[in-house]
Formats: structure tokens, sequence, C-alpha cells
């Protein structure tokens, strides 16, 4: 089993628990664990809703690193050649840097490719 | 502000029905409201999308009249919850979508289809089991545990009405759940598995969630 260091850097405008607002913290994930249960369990409580890569609640923007989305129920491939994750369902491939709490920034997206959810 | 009724007075003229006290408390106790009716209409549209999605599920679990029975309870049960979230979107000062097409979209969850191809307008059952279906209202009610969850968290000692109205909805997501884990365990692995679905004191009695009980000609 191969473990990866997931570096998370939360906007100053958020207020997520276990990181400072305009923080950064790094926890460790599986390669066959989700991003957002592995930080949940370490303490840091990143946003999410139905937890099974449908909603968008859950995402961030990848800043460094690959992920697998297989598990996602609604994810696209402009998803993520314009760099966002779902990290209630992806799973690390490398060490990755993430920034959260995009779920905007991603609907923005969908919505510009004409997908949903939209904003 | 009188000392004697220090609730007397407010922000909010006298009259003014332009603002709401109900939204501006909240507000004052550190909740963002435009989220929280966010997140309430994608959850109401999970649980409109959920009745739609399991009248067809239920219709094509045929010969399983016990299986029929209770994804009965779980739909009609997730039609009350629609109803009785929709009025506290317009309470908090959101609205429903006007496009039907916009508010499925919108939904928390994901479509619970029928887990089989389509040929045109037909669905290919040829391959479909009971199991298939169960797994797919398995994973449907697990959804809805997790967003009622994370709207309790939103609200819970910021905004009372909502709080509990999202806790009574995830009592019956919970049942719900319990239901599906002991057909499905049984059907699939042979398994027991006791949920305790007792029968309710009619189809979709939805005892937790409802304020009002539906009537006969709703």
């Amino acid at each position: 089993m191969t473990t990866y260091s997931v570096e998370i850097e939360v906007p100053d405008e958020h207020d997520i628990e276990g990181v400072d607002p305009g923080g950064s913290v790094t926890v460790e994930v599986d390669e066959s664990e989700y991003v957002l249960a592995a930080a949940r369990d370490q303490g840091v409580w990143l946003p999410a809703f139905c937890q099974q890569g449908w909603c968008t609640t859950c995402a961030a923007e990848v800043l460094d690193g690959d992920l697998d989305h297989s598990d996602a129920k609604r994810y696209y491939a402009v998803d993520a050649q314009a760099g966002f994750a779902l990290t209630c369902v992806a799973t690390p491939r490398s060490d990755l840097r993430l920034r959260a709490c995009a779920e905007i920034a991603m609907k923005e997206h969908r919505e510009a490719n004409g997908l949903q959810p939209t904003p | 502000m009188s000392d004697d009724k220090p609730h007397a007075g407010g922000s909010i003229e006298p009259g003014d029905t332009s603002q709401r006290v109900g939204v501006t408390t909240l507000e004052e106790r550190g909740l963002d409201v435009d989220e929280l009716i966010d997140k309430l209409k994608a959850a109401a549209g999970a649980e409109f999308t959920t009745y739609y999605y399991y009248t067809n599920l239920r219709m094509h679990l045929a010969g399983h009249e016990d299986y029929k029975e209770i994804t009965e309870d779980a739909r009609l049960e997730d039609r009350a919850h629609f109803e009785l979230v929709a009025p506290r979107i317009y309470e908090l000062g959101g609205a429903l979508p006007n496009d039907i097409r916009e508010f499925a979209n919108g939904a928390s969850c994901p479509d619970a289809e029928l887990p089989v191809p389509y040929e045109g307008d037909i669905p290919d059952t040829e391959d479909l089991t009971a199991e298939d279906t169960l797994e797919v209202l398995l994973e449907a009610e697990r959804c809805a545990i997790r967003t009622w969850n994370e709207i309790c968290d939103m609200t819970e000692g910021k905004d009372r009405r909502t709080f509990d109205m999202a806790q009574r909805i995830l009592q019956e997501e919970i049942e719900h759940e319990a239901w599906f884990v002991e057909l499905l365990s049984m059907e699939r692995d042979g398994e027991i598995n006791p949920a305790g679905h007792f029968v309710r004191g009619e189809p979709g009695e939805a005892p937790y969630s409802t304020n009002r009980r539906i009537n006969d000609s709703a």
C-alpha cells in the first residue's frame, strides 16, 4: 500500500476546522483512500455534501499531482483538464498540493462548459 | 429597547415586510443564509428526484411485493421531505427554480436511475435483478444521510428551525438505509441484518418529518 502526502491550502475567507484560514496542512492519504475521508480522519474538516462525486461541494483546485476519479458520479474530462478535483471520491496517485473550497470556481467552470451543476 | 422586553425591538422597522426577523436573527448568529438556501435547494432537489426515481425502481421490483412495499414507504417519505423543505426555502428568502431541469441538475445526490441500459425509451430489463435495484436504493439513502448530516452541522446552534427539520428528515433517512441494508444483505448474501421495518400507519406516513398530515386529496 502506497501512502501519499497531500498538502491542502485553505483560502483566507474560509473557516475550515483543523486549518488556519490562509494556511495549509499536510495529511497522509493511502492510494485506496479518498482524500476527503482521510483529511477528516486526521482532523481537517473539509466541506462536503453528497460524498459521491456528484454535487461539487468538496471541489478543490489541483496545484500539483495526480488523482483518480473513477468512483465519481459526475466528473468530466474538462474538469481534470481545468485542474479541479472532487476530494470526496478522489484517490491520490502521487503526492499532492490542493487548494480547498473551490466549489464556486468549479461551478463557474462547469457553466462555461455547458455542464451541470452550475452556480 | 425596553429593559423589560429585550426582544420587543430590533433593526427592522415595524410593518416592514421586506425583511424577516427569522432571517436576520440567523445572520446575527453567524449563519450564511445564502449558503444554507443553496444547500436546502440541493437537498430538496435530491428528495424530489428520489421520489421520481423510486417510482421507477419500485415498479421494476416485479414479483418482490415485500421490497415494493418498503420502497413505497421510502418513496412517499422522500416526497414528504421535499414538501417539508420547500416552504423553509421561502421562509429564508430563497425560491425554487422555475425550471425543473435546473432543480434536478442541482440536486445534491446522484440520479437513482434504473441500473440497466435503455433502448430508446424502453429499459432492457433482461439482466435486471432485485439485488441491483436494492443497491441503487441503498446508495441513494446513504447520500441523503450525508447531506442532511451536513445541514445539521451547518445549522446546529444557529438555526433551530432548520436544524430541527433536518434532524427529523435525517431520522427517516437512517431508517431507510437500515431497511435496504436488511433487504440487500439477504437478497445478495443470504445474511440476516434486521432493520426493524415496522409497518407505518399508512404508506409514506413519515412519522418524524411530517408536520401536517397530507390530506386525502393531496
